[in-house]
């Protein structure tokens, strides 16, 4: 078992990791290899859209995965507490060393088109009336933790924007590591993306968390 | 933000997605202030995997506009880099050198505090300790 990074901040303003996160990081711990032989010794960018933290991306630092020493790690996130965040652990966790660089932006919209070889994505997937407004005032913490969590209808309508451009987002041999919760009906999306954008999905791991079953898909191009 | 980074980011108005001109941001050189970390290792390897996949254009660019005007125009090339015997194990003395002074530039050189535009629609963007900030006010987003 590879191990998890060290993680202390202000949760009144980043998202703690939770059961979410910690599928996440079984879920890459899982894919090494499969990701080691896909991008070989070639460069490999990886972008996570919503780090909070940093835990996931940190964790991948660390082990370096997907490769040793050959990629580079964004870590793009909307609040601006998060990108703070996502650095100080990275620094904590001594991965000074490795390529990364953290945006505050909205999902991928500033992102050069087909560049990214893997995407992280934890979103927002608690269904809610809608999604939260962008605060005007950094100092508005409750408003930028909401937006980590609130996915407005179905829990879905951040996610989609992503699927909706995932083929922008991704590199030709890119993949993406998608979370769902079961409110968020994972299977109809999925069969959606394979049958009318055909797109490869396969599920890497579920897990009931408390009240709530998780899971990991990964999207990739047939 | 390091130096590299500039060559992955576009404007993020959704109107700029059809312009050439979105891409790389116009880096004011008087507003920004870079800074350099001479920590970070020397990897001929990530390099020449770096310089594969960067768009060369995009760098010569903003490195001038940031005061760097000694990169020459077309990528340099590698004579050991053919296929898959693309290895910094057989590299020249004058390969290393071109090689060292790409690290210098692209990953030991930050933007620390500065200001860079779209050459589109000429939003403006800031970075801030380090940190750039691509949102945009309502009215755009």
């Amino acid at each position: 078992m590879l191990p998890t990074p060290y993680v202390t901040c202000d949760y009144e303003k980043v998202y703690e990791p939770s059961e979410d996160s910690f599928l996440l990081l079984d879920s890459l711990e899982d894919e090494q290899l499969f990701l080691k032989d896909r991008f070989k010794n070639k460069l490999t960018v990886v972008s996570e859209f919503g780090p909070g933290t940093g835990i996931v991306l940190t964790f991948m630092m660390q082990n370096h995965i997907p490769t040793m020493g050959n990629s580079l790690y964004f870590g793009l996130d909307i609040s601006p507490w998060a990108v703070k965040t996502t650095l100080e652990t990275a620094k904590k966790n001594d991965c000074d060393k490795s390529y990364l660089d953290c945006i505050q932006t909205d999902l991928g919209s500033n992102l050069r088109n087909n560049q990214v070889d893997v995407l992280v994505f934890n979103p927002p997937y608690v269904p809610a009336e809608k999604v939260p407004l962008v605060p005007a005032d950094e100092k508005d913490i409750h408003t930028w933790l909401d937006l980590a969590l609130e996915g407005g209808k179905n829990g879905m309508v951040v996610t989609q924007r992503v699927l909706d451009n995932l083929g922008n987002i991704l590199s030709p041999d890119g993949v993406a590591y998608i979370l769902f919760c079961a409110q968020n009906r994972p299977e109809e999306i999925v069969k959606d993306m394979i049958d009318n954008y055909s797109w490869k999905v396969e599920l890497v791991k579920q897990r009931k968390a408390g009240w709530e079953v998780l899971s990991v898909y990964r999207f990739s191009r047939r | 933000m390091k130096f590299l980074t500039t060559n992955f980011l576009k404007c993020s108005v959704g109107a700029c997605d059809n312009s050439n001109d979105n891409f790389p941001l116009r880096y004011e050189g008087s507003k920004c202030q870079i800074v350099q970390d001479e920590t970070v290792e020397f990897n001929p390897q990530f390099l020449l995997n770096i310089l594969d996949r960067v768009d060369w254009n995009a760098i010569v660019t903003v490195a001038r506009e940031l005061g760097n005007q000694s990169l020459p125009v077309t990528k340099p090339q590698f004579t050991h880099q053919n296929g898959d015997a693309n290895t910094a194990s057989n590299l020249t003395e004058d390969e290393l050198a071109v090689l060292q002074d790409l690290h210098v530039l692209l990953l030991q050189t930050s933007i620390a505090e500065g200001q860079m535009s779209c050459r589109n629609c000429n939003h403006i963007y800031h970075i801030k300790n380090g940190i750039p900030n691509l949102l945009l006010p309502p009215h755009l987003a």
